[in-house]
This record gives structure tokens, sequence and C-alpha cells, in this order.
């Protein structure tokens, strides 16, 4: 019955995996992601906790939820796919980068440096998994239509959420205007500003299915070393051979 | 050129500009915001306009080549046209790309952070090394003319000639004679950093897996017979107009026809190996040119006015110059769809089954059509060429000697 009936919620094991990993040499951790297929409901939360986490303006988007209907009725079932960066150990997408502006980090992460990046989208198209957007410069506030208030009016208590932004990569942004990211290339990044804090990325967090798995592939003791043994383990686009740092349980 | 044309095309240039300028007041103040394209096609009709100019360089690679390697004396004669020619559309090209770019204003990183995996970075090493070429050779070409002009009493802008020759007053015979093997050097090196510049513009595409048409050795080959077969066009055109050279026009006409009949074959084996390979990707994509929402730009711009009208001029009428004039034109004009085709198509389908149908917003669509700002943009870049290649014609000695000395034969 203890293999059915967990004893304790997989997020508490994935704390402890991620403060053991912390306390490791960060040269030897390996950031590594496994979602289960078969856990996960399609409810988008992973989605809506990263938009949240970093700020997402319209249309830039780190990890969305393929849905894919397979067979044919009666026999229909529907199967559901998030998808992040990859990170993807032999990366197509920094390669093509004519300006060193995307790279893997030493811990395997693949990064963007929105302060290097000129926004010629080459890593866009050089990405075989969608995971890379740009940011056009667009608001959620845009055409807000202004309310009379006592306070503030309604599209400045509106722009006040947007204009904050998140801080990617630990570090402290402008105020959003015309600046960096606009004009960047954007992706996952694993929430490396959480994870350097000792807190999982968001979409682990959100998962209301716990399908997200994360933690350190190179110790032993985790759990995704653990679940990367299972036979259902794959990865999207192998033949690509681009080496995927997330993994999926059918 | 007759001076009332002369003054009309002034006009349109001009009116260009001042149209197009909207356009260019949208993209400097907002940067990407007012575009069409997005994160699923990422390149619009900014790159295929880079693309095209791009290739109408390639009509000095085709003069050079005719002249040095097949030895045909009489293609000297287009040298400065053809140099100067690349110079103007050089700038249109990396106006193209630079505007393109999300963040234009760090365009300097390509000289502190460049990475040598990138094709990209060695497009731009390349596309640096044939502006400094052909700008060397349009001046030792034209310097001639430069100090007789600059001494000349009765020229206006004298100073502006002295300038350009750099302060040189007088122009021995040994001059001539050097600036003729500068020129020569200049022509030797331009072939083969002209073949690589057109070569890797075409592997920057095909080294990028996944993508179902581009990723194909075939690629880079397209690439050089495009840029020749537009690029030859353009400067026949441009030797009708200019030169009347009716000797020069149709055997530059000769020279396109074999471009165009290989290109289309390029293109047939291109869709031959798709269809029947039958991969799904490649097939959509292959679908999508043929049969998609611009099925018009490839069948009726592209193959009917751009390929099998020309086609059919330069074979039943290729020793008339003015027939092969209009062939050339209508390539030249309908060249954009080809790189349109070559663009969208490809980038437009989804690199994962099921994309379409989540996270619903305007940039992740692989639905693309040049919006009026993009025109705009376009129109203003081509505009500004068009008046720069006309000024230049007149007012400096890059079309022809103006038989106040200078080298009959350019080269
Ligand atoms: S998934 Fe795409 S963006 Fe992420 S590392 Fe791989 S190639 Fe790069
Ligand atoms: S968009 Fe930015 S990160 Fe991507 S290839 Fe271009 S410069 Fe590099």
């Amino acid at each position: 019955m203890g293999k059915i009936l967990p004893s304790e919620d997989v997020l508490i094991r994935m704390q402890r995996d991620l403060k053991r990993a912390l306390q490791r040499d960060p040269k030897k951790v390996r950031w590594t992601m496994v979602i289960d297929q078969g856990k996960c409901t399609g409810c988008h939360s992973c989605t809506l906790g990263c938009v949240a986490e970093n700020k997402l303006p319209p249309g830039v988007v780190y990890r969305l939820v393929i849905e894919e209907e397979i067979g044919r009725y009666p026999a229909v079932r529907r199967r559901f796919l998030p998808r992040p960066c990859m990170h993807c150990q032999n990366p197509p997408c920094t390669k093509v980068c004519p300006v060193t502006a995307t790279y893997i980090n030493n811990q395997g992460v693949v990064v963007v440096d929105y302060n290097r990046c000129i926004g010629c989208r080459y890593c866009l198209v050089a990405c075989p998994y969608s995971a890379r957007t740009s940011d056009f410069g667009e608001w959620y506030t845009r055409n807000t239509p202004e309310a009379p208030s006592i306070l503030v009016g309604r599209t400045k208590a509106a722009q006040g959420y947007e204009l904050q932004p998140a801080t990617e990569y630990g570090r402290k942004w402008p105020q959003r205007g015309t600046g960096s990211p606009i004009g960047n290339a954007r992706k996952c990044h694993f929430c490396l500003h959480r994870l350097a804090v000792g807190m999982l990325p968001a979409c682990v967090t959100t998962c209301t299915a716990r399908a997200t798995f994360f933690g350190d592939r190179n110790d032993p003791e985790s759990l995704v070393y653990q679940l990367l043994g299972s036979p259902r383990i794959f990865v999207l686009k192998p033949e690509l051979g681009t080496q995927p740092a997330v993994y999926y349980l059918k | 050129m007759q001076r009332t044309s002369f003054y009309f095309f002034i006009g349109l240039a001009v009116l260009g500009l001042l149209v197009g300028s909207w356009g260019m007041v949208q993209r400097l103040l907002y940067g990407l915001n007012p575009v069409a394209f997005g994160s699923y096609v990422p390149w619009g009709l900014w790159v295929a306009f880079y693309l095209l100019f791009l290739g109408l360089s390639a009509g000095a690679f085709l003069v050079t080549t005719l002249a040095y390697v097949f030895e045909m004396e009489r293609f000297h004669r287009l040298g400065r046209l053809a140099a100067y020619t690349v110079l103007i559309v050089l700038l249109c090209e990396v106006l193209f790309i630079t505007l393109d770019l999300g963040r234009m204003s760090r365009i300097y990183r390509f000289l502190i952070s460049p990475s040598f995996t990138s094709l990209m970075t060695w497009m731009f090493i390349l596309f640096n090394a044939m502006l400094i070429i052909y700008a060397l050779k349009t001046f030792f070409l034209i310097r001639e003319d430069l100090v007789a002009w600059s001494q000349d009493p009765q020229r206006k802008g004298r100073n502006l000639y002295r300038l350009l020759a750099l302060g040189k007053s007088d122009y021995s015979p040994a001059d001539r004679a050097r600036d003729h093997k500068t020129v020569h050097g200049l022509s030797l090196i331009s072939l083969p950093v002209g073949l690589l510049f057109y070569g890797t513009n075409g592997a920057f595409f095909a080294i990028l897996m996944n993508r179902p048409i581009w990723n194909s050795a075939l690629t880079p080959l397209l690439f050089i017979v495009a840029a020749v077969l537009s690029g030859g066009a353009l400067i026949a055109f441009l030797t009708h107009v200019f030169l009347r050279d009716d000797e020069l026009v149709t055997s530059l006409g000769k020279a396109v026809l074999y471009n165009l009949v290989i290109l289309v074959f390029l293109e047939i084996l291109q869709f031959f190996v798709g269809y029947l390979g039958d991969n799904p990707r490649v097939v959509a994509a292959l679908d999508l040119i043929a049969l998609g929402d611009y099925w018009w730009t490839f069948w009726i711009v592209h193959l009917g006015l751009g390929g099998l009208i020309p086609l059919l001029i330069l074979i039943f009428s290729k020793n008339s110059p003015r027939a092969v004039t209009w062939a050339c034109a209508l390539i030249v004009l309908t060249f954009l769809a080809v790189r349109f085709n070559f663009i969208i198509p490809d980038l437009a389908v989804y690199k994962l089954e099921g994309l379409e149908h989540t996270f619903y917003h305007a940039r992740l669509r692989t639905h693309y059509t040049p919006n009026l700002n993009e025109w705009l943009v376009s129109l203003w870049v081509v505009s500004l060429g068009l008046l720069a290649f006309l000024l230049g014609s007149r007012w400096l000695p890059v079309i022809s000697s103006d038989h106040r000395g200078g080298m009959q034969h350019a080269h």
C-alpha cells in the first residue's frame, strides 16, 4: 500500500532534493525536468503560473500545454503535452546566435542574456520545439478605457502590474517601457531566480496534478534521477540529437 | 537616361520616401510592435527584401565571371555600372536587415561578442568584405574621372570631387596602370568572396535542421543561382537604360536565360524529391507554396510573369535588346515572390503538432500577411536606394566616363 498511497507530497521531496543540490558544487549540478503525461490533466496551471511568475506580456509564452486528441470516435482520448524549453544539452539555438547572447550555463540551463541579444530571431527559427518567443512589446492594458477614479484611474492601476518586470535571471530589471527584454528572444529559464533562493520553478509548484518533477539528475538520491530510470521515459524529437534535459513519462 | 525620365524617377523616389517615412517613424518609435510577423513566423517581408537585394548584388559577380573566367573582353565595359550597383543594393540590403532586428542599436555586438559558430556572423563578415571590395573597386575605377572633374573649372561641386579623389590633382599614365592592376586584383578576389557570400546565405538556412525545405544541400546552390539570375537581370536592364549597348544586353540576356533554366530546374527537383519523399512536413511546406494562400505569388507572379514569359522572350527574341530588357525587368520585379516563397512557407509549418490549437495570440500563429507598416518601411528603403542610384548616376562618374578622359574599359 505504501507505494500506492504516497506518504508525502512529491513537492516536499523535491524541495529536499533542491536544498541538497544547492549545497553541492554548482558545477556538478545538472537541472532536469520530468513531465508525467499520464498524470497531466491539461489544466494549464503551469502556463499560468509561469506567465504570472515571469510577468510575461501578451504573445510571449515559455511553457504552454499542447492538447492532442488521439484515436477515432468512439475510441477517442485526449493527451496533454506541457512544453517548456527542453534545455537541450546539444542546443541548435545557441549555435546560431551571432553575438553569443544565448548559451548553456554551467548547470546545463540554456539562458538568454537580455542585454546582449540583438533580436535577430535566428534562434527562434532554429529551435525545433518552438520554445522561444520574441517580445514584441505588447501590453495587456493597451486600450484599457480610462474611467474616472478617486485615486489613480483605471489605466494606471492596471498598468501598475505590467510596469514592474519580474526578477528574471535574478536581476532587477528597469520598468517595462521600450528597453530589453522588449525586442529580445525570451524563453523558459527553469526559474533560475527562484532556484537561487531555494524555491522550485513556478510551473512545478503550480501543477495541480503533480505531473512535473524537477531536480538535479547528477544526484542519485533525487527524484528525477530515479524517474530517469523508468521504462516510460522519452524525449521529444530524439532523432534530432538535441539531447533535451526535459524528459517525459509516457 | 533621358532628362525627363530621370526627373520622373527622382520624383518617384522622393514620393516613396515621403510616403514610406510614415512607416519608418512607427518603426523607430515602437520597434517591432507595428509589424505583422510574430514568434512562429519570426521573419517576414523585410527578410524577403533583404534576400532580394542581397541577390541583386550578384550582377557584378556575373559580369566579372564573364569578363575573367570566360574571357569575354567586352564585359569589362560594365565594370563601373556593376560595381556601383553593388554598393547601392548592399546599402538597401543592410538597411532591411538592420530594421528587422528587435534591438538594432546593438548591432555593434557583432564586433565585440561575435560567435563564429553562427553563419549570421559569417554573413556579417562576408557582407563587409563585399562592401570593402566593391567600394575600393568603384573608387579605383572612377578615380581618373574624379581627378579630371575636380580640375575642370566649369564643373559644379569641384571641391566635392577633390575630396572624393582624396586631394589628388594629377593623374599620370603610371597611375592609370596601377589602378588598372588594383581593379584587376579586386575583381579576382571578388569571385571567391562572392561565391562564398551567396553560398553562405543559402547555408544560413540549410543548416537549420527540422526545417522542411531549407534543410538541404541544395539550398546554397539554389541561392547562388537565384542571386546570379536576379543580379544578372538587373545589370542587363541597367545596361540597356544607361549604356544603350545592344551587344552587351543580348549577351547578358543569354547568361540570364541559362540561369533561369537552372533555377526552374532546381525548383522542379525540390518539388519532385519533396513530394515523392512524402515526408508530411515537407509536403505541408510545398503545399503551402503551391496551394496555400499565396499560391498566386508562386504560379502567376514567379512562374508566369517571372518565369515563363521571360523564358519565351529570351528564347524567341534573344536578338532584340528591347525585348531582352523587358524580360530582365520582369524577372527583377517578380523576384520578391521567389524570396517570399522561400522564407514564409517553411516557417509556416507548425513545429509541433497541436501548437496551433493552444495559447492563442496573433504572434503565435503561422498565418502571416505583411501589413501596411512593413510595406511602407520597404517602400522607404527601396526609394532611398533608387534616389541614391539616380543621384550617383548623374553626379558621379559611375555609369560612363563622360568622354573626358577616364577609363573606357573599366576593369
Ligand atoms: S528547446 Fe529550443 S530553445 Fe530550448 S534549448 Fe532546445 S533548441 Fe534551445
Ligand atoms: S534573437 Fe537574440 S538570442 Fe536569439 S540568436 Fe538573435 S541575438 Fe541571439
